[in-house]
């Protein structure tokens, strides 16, 4: 029901237990980042991100565009699943991955694109890790009809010719990162070159061909804009809850820089829903275990303001894990401190684990889970385990971030083994 | 009620003789109450140019406390000092001692509730017992909650910085903020930081502030126009707020 999807996006920083700690400069600059940030992103983007409203109206165009998107997206019970689990809790979950470009990914897109387009902007850029992000901004531009250019981790552009395909036929120009159409890019492959890239390395390529041209950049997670945006799958998860009459106990979802986590979660955690919200991050990239809570830039070249948040450094190079979502050093700062303040717990998943409940869920529920998504699945199944040992019965709910139809190729290396 | 000014120099800028000439114009042409800045290790949460005016005061003298001395010569109007709290937390009191015995009204950090959010209330007590008023910094960064809750212990105001750091001009909806923050509070409310241009300030009077800080725009007048250009800025100021009553 179109009625589902909510008026208003919701921020969380009015709500929190102690100040956000603000973006700032490192101590030997001489120019300021946040002003660059002016010539970066779109004004209205900007706004918002600087604007700590509780409560954002979203505009008409961009309900409209949601709802051609996709929205709302299902919220579904996982009945075969729970018993194939055995287990007594119900778990339910948010079907982000019918979105048409396949991710949570596209609720932000089209905000971005559609303020970008309202300032006379014709070229978007923007970088992707697994692609679900690349293709978003590619959908979003196209719908605004202006043009996207994306710089695509060069592990991924080989990994997943597939994504590399859609974004082309949504219209974008892609370039594997690092690449020869930046100064930090050739850089970088002057060092290395067979170097796999990463998301930090191509989004400074991103933020420089920005600057560079005067076109806008389009930030796909961290920033608390971003994460406003995203509220909109928790907002409609609320209503959809609200509809059937259930209310969740257990709020989980899979972690890169936070964004599909906090979207769904913070509409619960701000409206005192639920009690639990376990936030899931890969073992491979212990950003929980391992991050330390300090002030770094969210890009490798050191371009966009330093946040105050868990990170690995911004010079951290993954390993090249298949989720490529997951693959970030940062983690979003209102969501580094929800996690400092033990508002939301944390678990790590490998890559043999989330293949397993991968799989589970596919013969159970029919849907191929994008590995980043898969996180969050291995997450309820351990609560839901739990819930079996301690004989209780909590109403789990994950947001199942991203369909996996073209991680393909993951699911064949790890059938192989 | 007439609206208040709150003025910003840095302490000693751009040398001793046009900042005691500032502050005694200043005084002169309606400002309400001093803000001086006390050269910090890193001002952490200020823009390029008021960074570079400490680098420069900070490379033209040793004694701070002494400038602070003169300036009372120049005005009776209340002198809060603005510093970070980073770096001096272990000689507080101290420092706090010293700047009361050399003229000073009040203190403001504003790294206090971000970067000391578990023992800012002592610190705030500690203000209060050497005699001095605590004003506090919030910002669109500091929760709900807490803004009510340090408001009622700010004096003589509380101070709302509108933007992420000092002079640089990031959209932001001014008018909304403020109207947020008033709804909080119970408590004179004083805007500033990011502050920029006419339309800022009568956007953030229209939306219910009881007066408006400004700093930056005073230190790039003086580098544009000297102490004339500085002053000829507070009077432009000043006039505005005068348009509200
Ligand atoms: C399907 C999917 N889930 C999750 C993520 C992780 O990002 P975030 O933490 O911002 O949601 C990504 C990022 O690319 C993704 O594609």
């Amino acid at each position: 029901m179109i009625e589902f999807i909510p008026r208003y996006w919701y921020n969380i920083v009015p709500d929190l237990l102690r100040p956000l700690p603000p973006p700032r400069d490192p101590e030997d600059s001489n120019f300021s980042r946040i002003e660059l940030l002016n010539s970066i992103i779109p004004k209205e983007v900007l706004r918002q991100q600087f604007t700590a409203e509780r409560y954002v109206k979203i505009p008409d165009n961009v309900m409209e565009l949601y709802s051609l998107a996709g929205r709302p997206t299902p919220l579904m019970r996982a009945k075969n699943f729970e018993e194939a689990l055995d287990t007594p809790a119900k778990i339910y979950f948010k079907y982000e991955g019918a979105t048409h470009s396949g991710s949570h990914k596209i609720n932000t897109a089209i905000p971005q694109a559609y303020f970008a387009k309202e300032e006379g902007v014709e070229r978007v850029v923007t970088e992707t890790g697994a692609g679900q992000w690349g293709t978003a901004v590619a959908l979003a531009a196209s719908l605004m009809k202006i043009r996207s250019t994306v710089f695509m981790v060069r592990v991924s552009y080989e990994q997943k010719p597939g994504r590399r395909t859609m974004m082309n036929l949504y219209g974008a120009e892609v370039y594997p990162s690092p690449s020869e159409i930046t100064e930090y890019g050739r850089k970088e492959l002057r060092k290395n070159p067979s170097n796999p890239g990463s998301l930090g390395i191509a989004m400074s390529e991103a933020i420089e061909h920005v600057i560079n041209n005067g076109y806008r950049y389009l930030v796909g997670s961290v920033m608390e804009v971003v994460l406003l945006h995203q509220s909109v799958i928790g907002l409609e998860a609320i209503n959809q809850f609200d509809y059937i009459g259930e209310t969740p106990d257990v709020l989980i979802g899979c972690v890169g820089g936070g964004s599909n986590f906090a979207g769904f979660s913070y509409p619960f955690i701000g409206s005192k829903r639920g009690s639990r919200y376990i936030a899931v991050g890969s073992s491979e990239i212990k950003k929980f275990s391992k991050g330390v809570y300090e002030y770094d830039f969210p890009d490798s070249a050191g371009l966009l303001p330093m946040l105050k948040m868990i990170t690995l450094g911004k010079d951290y190079v993954p390993p090249p894990i298949y989720s490529g979502g997951l693959r970030y050093h940062g983690l979003a700062p209102t969501l580094s401190l929800l996690v400092r303040d033990k508002t939301v717990e944390w678990m790590e998943f490998s890559e043999t684990e989330i293949y397993e409940a991968a799989k589970l869920f596919a013969r159970t529920q029919g849907i191929v889970p994008a590995p980043e998504s898969a996180h969050a699945i291995m997450a309820a199944i351990k609560v839901a385990q739990e819930a079996r040992e301690k004989k209780e019965r909590p109403v789990i709910a994950f947001n199942l971030s991203g369909h996996g139809l073209l991680d393909l190729s993951y699911y064949q290396k790890m059938e192989a083994k | 009620m007439k609206k208040l000014l709150v003025s910003y120099m840095t302490l000693g800028y751009p040398n001793e003789a046009d900042y005691l000439n500032f502050i005694k114009g200043a005084d002169e042409l309606g400002t309400d109450v001093f803000e001086l800045g006390y050269p910090p290790d890193f001002a952490k949460y200020d823009g390029p140019l008021i960074r570079k005016s400490y680098s420069k005061v900070k490379s033209a003298y040793k004694n701070f406390s002494e400038l602070l001395s003169k300036s009372r010569n120049f005005t009776k109007k209340k002198i809060i000092v603005l510093t970070y709290l980073e770096g001096i937390q272990n000689n507080l009191d101290e420092f706090l001692k010293n700047i009361k015995s050399y003229g000073a009204d009040g203190v403001l950090f504003p790294d206090l509730l971000v970067d000391f959010p578990e023992s800012y209330s002592g610190y705030i007590k500690q203000i209060s017992e050497r005699k001095l008023e605590p004003v506090i910094f919030v910002s669109p960064f500091v929760p709900d909650r807490l803004i009510s809750e340090v408001s009622a212990l700010s004096r003589p105001f509380l101070y709302y910085g509108i933007r992420p750091t000092t002079g640089i001009v990031t959209p932001v909806g001014v008018g909304t903020l403020v109207k947020r923050v008033k709804n909080l509070i119970d408590n004179k409310l004083i805007v500033g930081f990011g502050l920029k241009g006419d339309d800022d300030i009568r956007e953030s009077l229209s939306a219910g502030a009881d007066g408006v800080a400004v700093g930056t725009a005073y230190i790039e007048a003086f580098e544009g126009a000297g102490l004339k250009g500085a002053l000829d800025a507070v009077k432009k100021v000043r006039n505005i707020l005068d348009e509200f009553e």
